[in-house]
């Protein structure tokens, strides 16, 4: 009895890591489409076009150079952790999604309800961070055995200004515990249910006892730091040390890389949106007069769909024209199972949920394409005399107020 | 308990697995798909055009492993903030000024540090005159 | 939270952090004080020792009875009391001694000041720790310090080197004695032992007690009794610099700042004996039957090797250094009679303490000779820089035959009555033996002390102008004198004061 609940456990887990893996794969490589298109239109020109209606597919002509690209491997280098630096990077950066609740419903695989996260482990949020934690070993590794300064020097400054960053990105999510007691991901949204100051939703962000607000700016851009993003990306700044650590890298181990620079990316928007701004919860209150708003989701794919249809049949060449509209099509089927009766509850979880993801993400690129770069020791300095401070003035506030408040 | 403890892990455990066969996996495709054509020139390491002299691992500059001792001191601290963080709602004052106590103490090893320049990534003028 | 509870505790820990406060308010306050006026910072670690000095009095008051304080994880019993006065009344000395010292050789920095207060702290927990966590803590809190002060003079490859070997010996030998910590936390948590009253025990079971009671129930032959005592006891000799772990000692002797030497050699010596004592002493005492004979044949080595090394040698520093590894076997002697018999052998344990007490004193006597001597363009640690002391500064060499006498043992004087009471125990116990080498080895440590005797009292002076001594090294320098002579020629209260210290009482149990 208790083998077959195993296997049937561990036939579930599988199903539901493979699914996930191969839409967070998905999602990094059109992240990085949705990054060029944002960062082609902030600068005023078009980005990817051709490949593909308006690229669309663009990532996939790149994952396919990648692969067929030719791997050289630099005299000298130390061959173990060459080619283990890049492994552990990607491992690391696409296991922390693990912990990430995606919706309070359950799915039914073969039968067995299973919620919507793959380990619902009661301490989730020291998971995330002891992954990534771990991260930095792949940088440092890949900048020492490659056989160049360049790479040693921007390995060193990257796990430098990674670590520092690390500090307060810990620190500023110790209000968040404060307020609600628990490690589990699934319990802070839970914490997070219910409205406030009128009919503000409950978010950590905005908190009645203390809101987080010290605590998001430090998580934010701790985590921007932490994921050499610009405004924070000197150590791989061309101008600078041509790549940083990866520069003796090329092909596949190159883009795992890159891959895992994104994976990191998107899962720190997933666990900014679940701690600060409220998880999967719906942002409007369930009372009857708002009803309408459990169709938003099936609105949304519906507009999308429609306007896609519009914009198809009078795109340049034939094959935008054949793909668009049928995308168009695809979406609108999609708003219409959403709103059936039986998906419209269990959808909300999740549209909620990334459509938060995706705003943290546009404004990351927003912020990357917005800003110029720090300077090194501007960087650190920042890191350790301005946000450390701030994050460990946060703790003593909210620790104030959480204490005043019984 | 711990059969509670396994059913909650055991599929971290497979995720890690499978992350790390999928990235095993495309490593080893990209080396057999890819073409081998090494030459002189391109298994060298990239120097901006220039012919690399010397060996790449020199001796690097001790501020990196003063970060890294500082990174240290304070993230033990941070560790130790995170169970006082779980149980803070039953220790009410007494927990708040312990924990006040021990933040002060290790704010002034960190003024302490401030003071002393090892936060500074590059000593200013004044402060290298001021050094010797 | 029991805030009553609390106020109790703090109470029993308020030596130790106030001691701490004043190190941590010397580091900040170091900011604010001007190249000149550097010697501020010694005032305030005074003022710290001196503070923490009226609390560890204030402490008397629990009696001769033991007080357990956080869970019983530490104590404040009779043994805590005097060897934190020793660990107090040595910093205050060193301070007295360094301020001068440090401005000639130009590092006269704050975080010194703060250091040795913060080594104090570990040598305080180090006696007054009653959980195997926290002992070590304590343990590491002081090598850490120690580590740091040995190497403080940073433009001299000596100290450097000193530094750096006392840093690598000291962590593997503390990883060592962890490895023992935790192989006796292994015996006290698999063994089966309720609290006082047969409840469940309510203190964790790194606690002394538990430990004392685990290897009572496992008993002496056991193999992992054997193996605990043998890392333990490796880990502990490394401290004391007993011998076959004393290779470190004479170097960082030698290379470290005097002051620091000195520090080093009386101060953590004493704390690691503290150790050394509530654990061999206390916890041990069920298994001790096998081990009294190891102990027997490392003193006797400790003793052989000091005197002997100590003959050759040129430099002062070396040559107290190797004397007082022959001084760890004087001491090591006397556990070796404590231990032995059913009950123990009380002399020993006077001995044990009055040879500590006195030691702190004579030594540092000794090392301040050589600290004063200390100026522009001589060291003074050569024993050709002590030619002719008598000359320029007789008080100085009427002082060092004082203390040097008293380290050979020669009676009317503390080394004297400290040697004697450990024979005493010897004899009484038995071994008959070991008091002949004792007194047989007082030969050679007579030639290497008479030839500093000489080399200052009989020698044409080499060196120029007379010394400079300033009235802070007076103070501490009067004071060491007159304990030396004073314990050496009435020595009563001070063997009151030894047999005060020496009751073990239980916290948990009651014994």
């Amino acid at each position: 009895m208790n083998d077959t609940i195993a296997r049937s456990i561990l036939v579930v887990s599988l199903v539901k890591v493979v699914v996930l893996l191969f839409l967070v794969l998905t999602a990094v490589a059109y992240l990085v489409w949705f990054e060029r298109k944002v960062a082609a239109h902030i600068q005023g020109r078009w980005g990817p076009y051709r490949v593909g209606p308006h690229g669309l597919l663009q990532p996939l002509a790149d994952g396919v150079k990648f692969l067929l690209k030719e791997d050289a491997t630099p005299a000298g280098v130390d061959r173990f952790l060459y080619f283990s630096a890049p492994l552990l990077t990607m491992t690391l950066a696409i296991s922390a999604i693990a912990m990430i609740p995606f919706g309070p419903a359950s799915i039914h695989i073969f039968g067995i309800a299973t919620p919507l996260v793959i380990a619902n482990i009661s301490v989730g949020l020291l998971a995330i961070f002891a992954i990534t934690s771990v991260g930095v070993y792949g940088v440092a590794l890949g900048g020492w055995s490659s056989n160049s300064k360049y790479s040693l020097l921007g390995g060193l400054r990257s796990s430098a200004q990674m670590i520092s960053y690390e500090l307060s990105l810990t620190l500023s999510v110790v209000g968040i515990l404060l307020l609600a007691g628990t490690f589990n991901l699934s319990e802070l949204i839970m914490r997070q249910d219910g409205y406030t100051w009128g009919h503000l939703p409950k978010w950590n962000l905005l908190n009645p006892t203390f809101p987080q607000i010290l605590g998001f700016f430090c998580y934010f851009v701790a985590a921007i730091a932490e994921t050499n993003r610009a405004p924070f990306d000197l150590a791989e700044a061309e101008s600078e040390l041509v790549a940083g650590y990866h520069t003796e890298y090329s092909s596949f181990k190159f883009a795992m890389f890159f891959l895992g620079e994104y994976a990191s990316m998107i899962t720190v928007a997933c666990l900014a949106s679940i701690l600060f701004l409220g998880g999967w919860l719906s942002p409007f209150p369930q009372t009857p007069g708002l009803d309408w708003t459990r169709y938003l989701p099936a609105g949304v794919l519906a507009v999308a769909g429609v306007a896609l249809i519009i914009h198809g049949v009078r795109y340049i060449n034939v094959f935008g024209r054949i793909a668009l509209p049928v995308l168009g099509v695809i979406l609108g089927a999609l708003s219409f199972l959403c709103s059936q009766p039986g998906v419209i509850d269990d959808i909300q979880g999740p549209f909620w949920f990334l459509a938060k993801v995706l705003f943290v993400l546009f404004v990351y690129v927003w912020v990357r394409w917005t800003l110029p770069r720090f300077r090194y020791d501007q960087l650190m300095r920042f890191g350790w005399k301005v946000l450390f401070p701030v994050a460990l003035l946060n703790v003593i506030l909210t620790s104030l107020a959480v204490v005043m408040r019984k | 308990m711990s059969g509670n403890l396994a059913q909650a892990y055991a599929p971290l455990l497979i995720h890690l697995l499978v992350a790390l066969g999928l990235s095993a996996i495309l490593l080893i495709l990209s080396s057999l798909i890819g073409q081998h054509r090494p030459t002189r020139e391109k298994m060298q390491p990239y120097e901006c055009g220039i012919t690399p002299v010397g060996d790449a691992r020199e001796p690097f500059d001790v501020k990196f492993y003063l970060v890294a001792m500082v990174f240290i001191l304070f993230d033990v601290e941070a560790v130790f903030l995170y169970p006082w963080a779980y149980v803070f709602r039953e220790l009410r004052w007494f927990g708040f000024t312990e924990m006040l106590l021990y933040i002060l103490i290790l704010l002034a090893g960190y003024v302490y540090l401030w003071k002393k320049g090892a936060l500074d990534w590059n000593p200013s003028k004044t402060q290298r005159d001021r050094q010797t | 939270m029991d805030t009553a509870a609390f106020r109790h505790d703090f109470f029993l820990i308020l030596p130790e952090v106030e001691l701490a406060l004043f190190g941590l308010a010397i580091l900040l306050f170091d900011f604010m004080l001007g190249v000149k006026d550097k010697a501020g910072n010694a005032v305030f670690a005074m003022l710290g020792v001196i503070f923490s000095g009226i609390s560890l009095y204030r402490l008397r008051t629990f009696g001769p009875e033991a007080v357990g304080g956080f869970n019983s994880s530490i104590v404040v019993d009779p043994f805590f009391l005097f060897f934190g006065m020793i660990f107090l009344v040595a910093t205050g000395l060193v301070i007295l001694l360094s301020v001068r010292y440090l401005q000639i050789e130009n590092e006269h920095h704050g975080e010194y000041y703060a250091l040795l207060l913060f080594a104090t702290v570990g040598m305080m927990f180090m006696a007054s720790g009653y959980d195997l966590v926290v002992l070590f803590l304590g343990l590491e809190t002081m090598a850490i310090s120690f580590y740091i002060l040995t190497g403080f003079l940073r433009h001299q490859r000596r100290s450097n080197e000193a530094a750096v070997k006392y840093l690598l010996l000291g962590a593997f030998s503390s990883g060592l004695l962890a490895y023992g910590f935790s192989l006796l936390y292994g015996i006290s948590a698999m063994a089966e032992i309720n609290g006082p009253l047969g409840v469940p025990l309510q203190v964790p079971r790194t606690n002394l007690d538990v430990v004392r009671t685990a290897l009572e129930l496992r008993g002496p032959t056991d193999l992992l009794v054997l193996l605990s005592l043998v890392t333990v006891a490796a880990g502990l000799f490394f401290k004391v610099a007993a011998v076959p772990f004393h290779q470190w000692a004479p170097d960082v002797y030698e290379g470290a700042p005097t002051t620091i030497t000195a520090y080093v050699s009386v101060a953590s010596k004493t704390a690691s004996f503290a150790l050394l004592l509530r654990l061999f002493l206390y916890a041990f005492w069920p298994v001790r039957v096998n081990w009294v004979g190891i102990i027997a044949a490392v003193a006797i080595a400790s003793l052989t090797l000091g005197n002997f090394a100590a003959i050759t040698q040129t430099n002062v520093k070396r040559l107290l250094a190797y004397s007082s590894i022959s001084h760890v076997g004087y001491i090591l002697l006397g556990l070796v009679a404590a231990m032995s018999g059913p009950d123990g052998n009380e002399t020993g344990l006077k001995g044990i303490a009055f040879y500590l007490f006195v030691y702190a004193f004579m030594t540092i006597g000794a090392f301040a000779i050589i600290i004063v001597l200390r100026r522009q363009g001589l060291i003074g640690d050569e024993l050709d820089d002590l030619n002719g002391l008598f000359q320029r500064s007789p008080a100085s060499a009427v002082l060092l035959l004082i203390f040097m006498l008293s380290l050979a043992g020669i009676p009317p004087l503390a080394g004297f009555v400290g040697k004697y009471y450990i024979f005493l125990a010897l004899i009484e116990t038995g071994h008959y033996y070991l008091a002949l080498f004792g007194a047989l080895y007082i030969v050679p440590a007579l030639y290497y002390y008479f030839r500093i005797v000489v080399h200052a009292w009989l020698r044409e002076p080499t060196g120029e102008a007379p010394t400079r001594v300033t009235p802070g090294q007076s103070v501490a320098l009067a004071v060491m004198c007159f304990v030396t002579l004073v314990a050496g020629i009435y020595p009563e209260p001070f063997i009151r004061l030894a047999t005060y210290s020496l009751t073990l009482p239980s916290v948990l149990f009651g014994r």
